[in-house]
């Protein structure tokens, strides 16, 4: 074994060792695993501190993979199908289909090993049982060591592992948002189920075209503690305005920073800060380039990796 | 009314139609009920916690059976010279409270010093959702590990519906 095969051994027994006891971590590889293998159909409230909203999930499984189709209940008809690594988002207010396709790799599963790496950043225990939509559910609770991440409180079928209802909080214990499911049907799902309801043919069709790829001089002067660079992307965002796309993730949440010369931009830039429940949206202008850093993390921790993009003239 | 009551709730409506709806309610038993049954289904899905069964009944109950004190208001006959003690008393408190913050050890929080309180510079400025938001959040998703515990639960927010989709 090499020294640093070992280091790498060493720091995820030690981490392991800190607060997580085997059944905690077996608790999100069971979630993970029904996530990935379930069929299911149900419907599910997303809310958060200015909204709440009703959708509809079915999940096909078969031996050629999965297709997985989300439809929101509340206002205009809009949805979206993921069939392997293609996800098309159907607006049928704008006649309009957006595709973001994977090139690379698929969809991020949390391998067993990144599940106990999850160690170094939260303390994993588990929390109270409850009943929700007609299951027994069992609590896992994701607690940040400091505050540069949310927590998360999620409730999951003891018999079947499915995930009944994600909470995320923020330092004060303070619920940011959450989903839950208030009818869900395990198995039963046919293909016919999962194809989109809209005829889109005639639909305009915005294709990202992300592929691997990298803007040679941007970088971040300091990485935030426990997020690592995951993935560098060049790609297309809507009216084929080209951009790039990094992310940092420290294995549950994930911040995506998007860079986008000034040239030829039909609208102003209004730097500061959005939200919508736990995404946060930071925008800034760095060296004639607009600087879009987006993520599921507090607003300090989005504001301070965009405040670390910066730009040097390759030599 | 259950469509006017729901838009109360949610601060959806302006001030005259908010009057007319209060006072409704002030009338119509139903309308109250149906007022309750809204704000305990908003408590249950926030994880709030229910009070028990007729709880505004009981203290609406209790508050009746109170008896009125009917006694006269004591004068204030404190000399001036009492309160600017006591004034003095407590500001050599407060500073002594504020010492004793600045030098007590602080609590362990995060390694980062950015992370704990952001000062006046620091505090970003408020902007509403860029127009390409939708955009953003499709091409930040899939990255994000978060869909491997929930599956596409979290798109619900990638196609939310934007005012700038709509004028599309």
């Amino acid at each position: 074994m090499s020294l640093r095969a070992y280091a790498v051994a060493l720091a995820l027994v030690s981490g392991a060792a800190q607060a997580q006891a085997p059944e905690t971590l077996s608790w999100l590889r069971k979630i993970n695993d029904a996530t990935q293998k379930l069929s299911y159909s149900g419907t599910f409230v997303y809310q958060n501190s200015s909204r709440s909203e009703t959708s509809r999930i079915t999940r096909y499984v078969d031996a050629r993979g999965d297709i997985e189709k989300l439809e929101v209940m509340d206002g205009v008809p809009r949805e979206i199908v993921r069939e392997k690594d293609t996800v098309r988002c159907y607006l049928p207010g704008a006649r309009l289909v957006k595709v973001d396709r994977r090139t690379e790799r698929g969809f991020p599963a949390l391998l067993p090993e990144r599940i106990s790496a999850l160690a170094r950043n939260y303390d994993i225990t588990l929390g109270e049982s409850r009943r929700i939509a007609g299951y027994d559910c069992r609590a896992v609770v994701l607690t940040p060591k400091d505050n540069l991440r949310y927590g998360y409180r999620l409730y999951a079928d003891t018999a079947s592992g499915m995930l009944l209802r994600a909470v995320t909080v923020d330092a004060n214990g303070e619920q940011v948002e959450q989903f839950m499911f208030t009818q869900l049907a395990i198995g039963g799902v046919t293909r016919d189920m999962v194809r989109t309801r809209h005829a889109s043919r005639n639909w305009r069709v915005e294709d990202a075209e992300a592929a691997p790829g990298r803007l040679p001089g941007w970088g971040l002067s300091s990485e935030l503690p426990g997020f690592h660079k995951v993935v560098e992307l060049k790609r297309r965002l809507s009216d084929s305005r080209p951009a790039a796309q990094v992310v940092y993730s420290d294995g549950l949440a994930a911040v995506s920073v998007f860079i986008e010369s000034m040239e030829g931009r039909p609208e102003p830039v209004r730097t500061g800060l959005a939200s919508m429940g736990a995404i946060h949206i930071y925008t800034r202008e760095v060296a004639n380039h607009v600087i879009t850093v987006v993520g599921e993390a507090p607003a300090a921790s989005v504001q301070r990796i965009a405040n670390a993009v910066e730009y040097r003239r390759p030599q | 009314m259950n469509d006017r009551i729901s838009a109360l709730m949610d601060g959806e409506v302006d001030g005259k139609s908010a009057a007319q709806t209060i006072e409704a309610l002030a009338r119509d038993a139903e309308a109250v009920r149906t007022w309750r049954t809204y704000h305990l289904i908003g408590d249950a899905m926030r994880g709030g916690m229910l009070l028990s069964e007729r709880f505004t009944e009981r203290v609406a109950q209790r508050l009746a059976a109170e008896p009125t004190v009917l006694a006269p208001r004591r004068m204030r006959t404190e000399s001036p010279r009492l309160f600017t003690l006591s004034a003095l008393a407590a500001s050599v408190a407060a500073v002594a409270f504020v010492g004793w913050m600045a030098f007590a050890p602080q609590p362990q929080l995060a390694p980062a010093p950015m992370a704990q309180v952001q000062n006046a510079a620091d505090k970003p400025v408020l902007v509403p959702l860029p127009s390409a938001a939708n955009d953003y959040l499709l091409a930040h998703q899939g990255f994000s590990p978060r869909v491997s515990l929930q599956g596409m639960a979290p798109y619900v927010l990638t196609i939310a519906e934007h005012p700038a989709e709509a004028r599309k």
